[in-house]
């Protein structure tokens, strides 16, 4: 992989970090708990698929990082249905 | 089917995958691990979510975010030292490894910060379920910071381009542990 898609990658996941930035902040000011959770996995998701794919080199081999892809979101909407379980009985 | 055809084509799904099977194997267990943990965590703060957020309110929600900018820096680094590897650079390699080593101990300063806070505040593991979390899940986690430094500190000793695949995988792994308990633990309040 040439080193410019490795620069996009790490941009990429500078950009998200401030998504997250922003997120913790509306946290802060009490927005929905159900939106921002549901944000808050989404930009880690999509964290993991770029370290999978292009930190990792998974982008070689496509099943596999669908595969992986797949089940961390998977994972997450585990997660945000665990998160959400307080906010549903309350 | 012709012998430069079966050499060329991955005899079985698992030749797909680059690198070390073994550092994959690895990979996937640490995820179970730590998945296994936050499932826990948001699991058992179900029976008292006021009391989570409340805990966690005690966290340096900067640090932590500025520990993620440090930590895909520093795996940013380690897979450039591959590539530079790879493409016969061998001291710019080494350098960058030295440099994704130097942020990770950057990391683990950021964390020891946070760590005396807490210890100032008389803050402990069984301060509340939240904490007993917040130690295991980020001291275990802080704990692989540790031994990802040591390996990339090897990989730049010995450092043969598949060698150093691996120890950046681990980093790597790492990496992608962070990305997931930081929100987790730091965000979802």
């Amino acid at each position: 992989m040439p080193l410019k898609s490795l620069t996009y990658a790490w941009l990429s996941l500078i950009l998200l970090s401030g998504a997250s930035a922003a997120i913790a902040v509306m946290v802060c000011q009490n927005a929905v708990p159900t939106m921002t959770g549901a944000a808050t996995l989404l930009v880690a998701w999509m964290k993991m698929r770029v370290i999978l794919s292009r930190y990792l080199g998974l982008w070689r081999a496509p099943s596999w990082r669908a595969g992986f892809n797949g089940v961390l979101g998977g994972y997450c909407l585990l997660l945000l249905g665990l998160y959400v379980i307080p906010v549903l009985a309350s | 089917m012709t012998e430069t055809q079966a050499r060329s084509e991955p005899r079985n799904a698992l030749d797909e995958l680059p690198g070390e099977l073994l550092m994959w194997v690895l990979i996937v267990s640490e995820l179970l691990v730590f998945g296994a943990g936050l499932a826990a965590f948001l699991g058992v703060r179900i029976s008292d979510p006021f009391g989570f957020a409340e805990a966690q309110d005690h966290l340096h929600r900067t640090g932590a975010a500025l520990n993620t900018v440090v930590l895909i820096t520093s795996g940013f680094l380690a897979a450039r030292a591959v590539q530079l590897r790879r493409n016969g650079q061998r001291t710019m390699a080494r350098w960058h490894l030295i440099a994704a080593m130097l942020l990770g101990g950057v990391f683990l300063w950021i964390k020891g910060i946070e760590f005396a806070e807490k210890a100032e505040q008389g803050i402990g593991v069984e301060t509340h379920p939240f904490f007993m979390f917040y130690y295991l899940l980020t001291g275990f986690h802080a704990a692989h910071v540790v031994a990802g430094i040591v390996i990339l500190g090897l990989v730049a000793i010995w450092d043969e381009a598949h060698i150093i695949e691996v120890g950046a995988a681990f980093w790597h792994m790492v990496d992608l542990v962070w990305v997931l308990l930081f929100p987790v633990v730091y965000l979802l309040a």
